[in-house]
């Protein structure tokens, strides 16, 4: 999909914390922090582990692969700039990894999703720094 | 705290509350939080039936700060202060404080209150910031969106419908239509409940809380001191709180454990059980929060709270009344103080046409980031 200048939602505010996150997302690549000091995965991307409190952070590849734990479906204008899309779904999936990410499932009616379904990610390029990481039914 | 030791050693002696019917129709950008919160003090230490001098303690909620209530409150020998800048989901934490404080003499009588005025200044619940899991850009907003991915999963693991869950916020609008001051005073039945339009599908407007202004004050002393007091003392027979801190706020289990848990903090020392429990006046920020702590607390049987709901268990005159002055869905989102104010009103037997018969034991949780929970009971049962 190709970037949009005129992207009008929101867009995350990135900082050193999580920089390497989305710069890999610009790759199509999905990255997790994990600890040197004792391999947790987690998200998002704090600067240190929350399992040992390590500082020592590596990345790891993400398989993209994981379950939709919950979903809903906005029907409120809570957002101005989502307000075209509404009824639009949220989702909370489980990655195959461990933590949870909140994201859109695309690629279903809204009708159909169903918890415990298995997704995967997909790459969404909003504008030419961010590139969204979003889930589609496997 | 809920020790055999400490259960009972303390009370909450007075209450004061705002007319929450009459700020929500006059919504005002000049109201402050401060003025509210005097009024609520003025009409707790009233009711408790002590001098504005007594007071050596306080503890603040929903203020930016603690000075300017001081000050209007002209408190002028204040030996303990505490200061909770967003006391919702705090109320069972701030009176876990004052109890521990008089009970060991930091302060004779605490005032707490919670003051909001969420109405008059256009507070909205959604799209506050980036959130921590990136919520915003993919246009995940506000607290109930979250509490209805929870419904979700929990439908999708054991069943039931929304109109199933309608029953809860029924049965608290039948009691906030018998409660002067509450603000939705309109008949509900669940056919009006299953008009109302959804916010985040599956939860519709009718699971959401109020958003409204109010100030709700205690006072709080040693169960000795109470004795001597206006009314018949409401003891704090416990508090706990089991904070499992997660971004995506709903708890993976339904709040399971950290009920499990409060319920063995608070009824284990004390040999209390759920029969004993005459009504529970708990933090109905959306219906299922009650849901998912009647089966925590083990009211219902785990994944069967829809059906034990049903057929009026939960409204006055049932089984186990749930909010019976209207909670936050139907009474005021005053964020589990309103809650408390019921209890002692049941406790007291003064809850007029909503007088619970030999009410003795009322119980409290709020299922939230930080979950918390109080029992409060009778005098004379400790």
């Amino acid at each position: 999909m190709s970037s949009d200048a005129a992207y009008a939602k929101p867009l995350p505010t990135v900082t050193h914390e999580d920089r390497e996150f989305w710069a890999a997302a610009r790759e199509y690549r999905f990255v997790l922090p994990k600890c040197h000091a004792c391999g947790h995965v987690w998200f998002p991307p704090y600067a240190s582990c929350p399992a040992c409190l390590s500082f020592d952070r590596g990345w790891t590849q993400a398989s993209g692969r994981g379950t939709v734990w919950g979903f809903t479906i906005m029907r409120q204008p809570y957002i101005p700039s989502f307000e075209p899309e509404l009824p639009y779904n949220v989702v909370l999936v489980e990655l195959e990894e461990g933590p949870m990410v909140y994201s859109n499932l695309i690629g279903i009616d809204n009708d159909d999703i169903a918890c415990g379904l298995p997704v995967e990610a997909v790459f969404e390029d909003a504008t030419d720094e961010i590139t969204l990481i979003k889930f589609r039914p496997v | 705290m809920s020790d055999r030791e400490f259960a009972g050693k303390t009370a909450i002696v007075g209450i004061g509350g705002s007319d929450f019917a009459r700020l929500y129709r006059t919504p005002d950008p000049e109201r402050t939080g401060e003025a509210l919160a005097t009024e609520a003090i003025a009409a707790a230490i009233a009711d408790a039936g002590l001098e504005k001098s007594q007071i050596d303690g306080l503890i603040t909620g929903g203020l930016p700060h603690y000075e300017p209530v001081a000050y209007r409150t002209g408190l002028t020998d204040v030996r303990f202060v505490v200061d909770y800048p967003g006391a919702g989901r705090m109320c069972a934490m701030a009176l876990m404080h004052a109890a521990t404080a008089v009970h060991h003499g930091l302060a004779d009588y605490v005032v707490l209150f919670n003051s909001v005025v969420f109405r008059s200044q256009g507070v909205k619940f959604g799209a506050q910031g980036q959130g921590l899991l990136y919520d915003t850009i993919y246009g995940m907003a506000s607290p109930g969106a979250q509490y209805s991915m929870g419904f979700t999963r929990y439908q999708a693991e054991y069943g039931g419908t929304e109109e199933q869950l309608g029953a809860i916020p029924v049965a608290i609008r039948s009691h906030a239509r018998m409660t002067p001051g509450a603000i939705m005073q309109q008949e509900m039945t669940i056919d009006d409940y299953l008009a109302s339009r959804y916010i985040a599908e599956p939860l519709r407007l009718f699971d959401y809380c109020l958003v409204n202004d109010g100030a709700v004050a205690y006072v709080v002393t040693t169960a000795e001191r109470a004795r001597d007091l206006a009314h018949p003392p409401v003891l704090i027979a416990g508090t706990a709180g089991r904070a499992n801190f997660r971004e995506w706020y709903v708890d993976l289990g339904f709040w399971d454990e950290a009920c499990r848990s409060m319920k063995a903090d608070l009824f284990d020392p004390l040999g209390v059980n759920t029969a004993d429990i005459d009504c529970l006046q708990v933090y109905d920020n959306f219906s299922v929060s009650v849901l998912w702590g009647l089966e925590g607390f083990g009211f219902a049987p785990k994944g069967q709270g829809l059906e034990w709901v049903q057929n009026g268990r939960i409204a006055l005159g049932g089984e186990l009344p749930v909010n019976t002055s209207g909670g936050m869905l139907s009474e005021s989102y005053l964020q589990g103080w309103n809650q408390h104010a019921e209890a002692v009103r049941q406790l007291r037997g003064q809850a007029g046409e909503r007088q619970i018969p030999d009410c003795d034991w009322s119980l409290y949780w709020c299922l939230s980031a930080l979950p918390g929970a109080s029992l409060l009971c009778r005098d004379g049962l400790l």
